[in-house]
């Protein structure tokens, strides 16, 4: 049904771009607000899904990721007084350095130590954050300078939003690009059979470590996102829960996809502001989504549709079967 | 202040033992990691305080009841959860254990919302007195009931017919299916078992604690770190590692410093697999293709 329409799948797109920057001045500031998170939560789980999708490995570290953007963005302004571009590709170059290092210890152990040491790191670095003293403020978090650059300044919610949307759109049609390269299918294969790939002469060390990178890049940059947004970093933001949070926006997209992790972010963002007023209600709806899409559904929403949708069907290999 | 420590220590490790040890037995024999298996403990805690608080059962009862209603959770989601995936990719199965976790703590939240529930000591003898260290009588009931507990499921699972049938189906679910071992019955058993630990686990730690909804995830990860310095998926182990952690936990808060006890299982999980992966007891894994 698409594929004789490709105008028309770009006009689409092309049209839902142009409202989503127009959005600030269709809908009040708090549904700007909450879609900001959404683009900051997709940027988050585009990039836990380098790992958990493509790579396949069951690694808990993207809040660590995370709170290392938002961070390095923090003392970045705050401390070392760069202008906010440089902040914030210097957060996101930070998150790469971090999937790096927590790389290598992906090279010796594997399954579910891997993801003990990974969520050992994370509960570490939440404790650095509560321990930070003056450099990152301790419990109590850091306020964050004005973002500006030239004339112009990203101080309300609306020219906020649009500074992540920009970043994000951005992101997303890189991580497309990147998962359509050598590279992306590269860790993929990596990720399938790692012998078979190291048979095929696609080294499995190298491309493991570019997940991880890659990973902590993407996760980073919606850290610092996250702290231009709310203005603030403060160690809380970056517990279990929110770990628990992206990892669910992956599961209910779709693993090993591009659009399926945006998917989930949107779904999962938006979802808990109905039931805010009920503690415990977001986590037992998502137990349910999560327990109903993989008992029925393993591959996600996005790669159910697709499995329904006959044109989209061969666009769509999942990692995992 | 060494020995009190130890003592301490040791009563601390025992619950870390006993959940790392139900974990282990399910890891062991149907080979899930259980990441759910903090709330499982948590639920056993918080239905010992139903009975024994809400209903005004005695202590015996309420903990009869405790466990059997965790052996039916177990069962439960054993039967219609676990079943139909387990022939799925592992990394599927371990997310449907953390979707169990996330029901189990969004459930008891929305029942009891935000507040944290202190529990009376249940037992109250006076404490004894060994030379200048003081053991009170909730960590003499835990060390003691840990130990019977853990003498018994070593006792059971290496004497009796039963005990041995689940060994050799753990070691080779496929290879116990053809020789006519009823490995979904056996697996059912295994997850009741590991739901009944996790039960009293629940039960002896409810008095000497608050009780809230995320207090599974901080035991989870405790339990990983004994499970780790033991040798993941050693039930002796398991049982080592936590007395071991829980007393080294406690001579780091005692000698170094209390804000550091915070994440010292964390720092044994990363300085024991990055340097020493098979642990104590365990054995170094060999790669299949």
């Amino acid at each position: 049904m698409f594929e004789n329409n490709r105008y028309l799948v770009w006009a689409v797109g092309a049209a839902t771009v142009v409202l989503l920057f127009a959005a600030p001045g269709l809908v009040n500031n708090y549904i700007i607000f909450i879609m900001g998170m959404m683009c900051i939560n997709a940027l988050m789980a585009l990039g836990f899904n380098f790992v958990i999708g493509f790579l396949g490995q069951l690694v808990f570290a993207n809040t660590a990721f995370f709170g290392i953007g938002a961070y390095s963005y923090g003392i970045l302004m705050v401390h070392v007084g760069l202008p906010f571009p440089v902040a914030l590709a210097g957060a996101s170059l930070a998150g790469c350095v971090a999937g790096l290092i927590v790389g290598l210890p992906a090279l010796r152990l594997r399954g579910f130590q891997l993801a003990i040491v990974t969520l050992a790191f994370n509960q570490l670095m939440h404790w650095v954050y509560l321990h930070s003293g003056s450099v990152g403020g301790g419990p109590s978090g850091m306020a964050m300078p004005e973002a500006t650059i030239f004339d112009i300044h990203f101080t309300d919610d609306p020219s906020k939003y649009l500074l992540i949307l920009f970043v994000t759109l951005i992101g997303i049609w890189m991580a497309r690009n990147i998962a359509r390269s050598t590279m992306g299918r590269a860790i993929v294969s990596v990720g399938a059979n790692e012998f078979a790939a190291a048979a095929l002469a696609i080294p499995p060390v190298r491309y493991k470590i570019a997940a991880f990178g890659l990973s902590g890049f993407f996760t980073a940059t919606g850290g610092a996102l996250f702290a231009i947004l709310l203005g603030r970093v403060a160690p809380e933001s970056f517990g279990l829960s929110q770990l628990l949070l992206g990892f669910a926006m992956v599961m209910v997209g779709g693993l090993g996809t591009v659009a399926g992790p945006v998917i989930g972010a949107i779904l999962l963002t938006a979802a808990p502001e109905f039931l805010r007023n009920v503690p415990g209600a977001e986590e037992v709806l998502y137990s349910f989504l999560l327990i109903g899409l993989l008992l029925f559904m393993p591959k996600g929403l996005f790669g159910g549709v697709c499995a329904l949708v006959p044109s989209l069907r061969e666009r769509h290999r999942g990692a995992l079967s | 202040m060494l020995g009190q420590l130890i003592v301490s220590g040791i009563s601390q490790g025992a619950i870390y033992a006993l959940v790392a040890l139900g974990m282990t037995v399910l890891y062991r024999t149907t080979s899930v990691l259980n990441f759910g298996y903090g709330e499982t403990f948590m639920l056993g805690a918080f239905a010992f305080y139903v009975f024994l608080k809400i209903a005004e059962l005695p202590f015996a009862i309420a903990a009869l009841a405790t466990i059997l209603v965790m052996i039916l959770v177990g069962m439960a989601l054993e039967r219609f959860i676990f079943r139909p995936i387990m022939t799925r990719a592992h990394l599927l199965i371990a997310m449907m254990t953390i979707a169990i976790s996330f029901l189990f703590r969004g459930t008891t939240r929305m029942i009891w919302g935000r507040e944290v529930l202190p529990m009376p000591p249940v037992f109250d003898f006076p404490p004894i007195f060994v030379g200048n260290v003081v053991i009170t009588s909730q960590s003499l009931v835990i060390m003691v009931a840990a130990a019977v507990l853990v003498i018994a499921f070593f006792a059971f699972f290496n004497l009796t017919t039963l005990g041995k049938l689940m060994q050799a189906a753990s070691h080779s679910p496929r290879g116990a299916a053809l020789v006519g071992i009823n490995v979904p019955l056996f697996s059912s058993c295994m997850w009741a078992l590991s739901a009944a630990i996790a039960a009293i686990a629940g039960i002896l730690v409810a008095p000497v604690t608050l009780l809230y909804p995320d207090m599974g995830a901080a035991t989870l990860l405790k339990a990983f770190a004994a499970m780790t310095i033991g040798g993941f998926g050693n039930l002796g182990g398991a049982v080592l590692g936590g007395i071991l952690l829980g007393i080294t936990e406690q001579l780091c808060g005692g000698y170094i410093s209390t804000s550091l006890m915070d994440i010292f299982p964390f720092l044994v999980i990363l300085v024991v697999l990055l340097i020493y992966p098979s642990g104590l007891l365990g054995r170094a894994e060999t790669n299949r293709v």
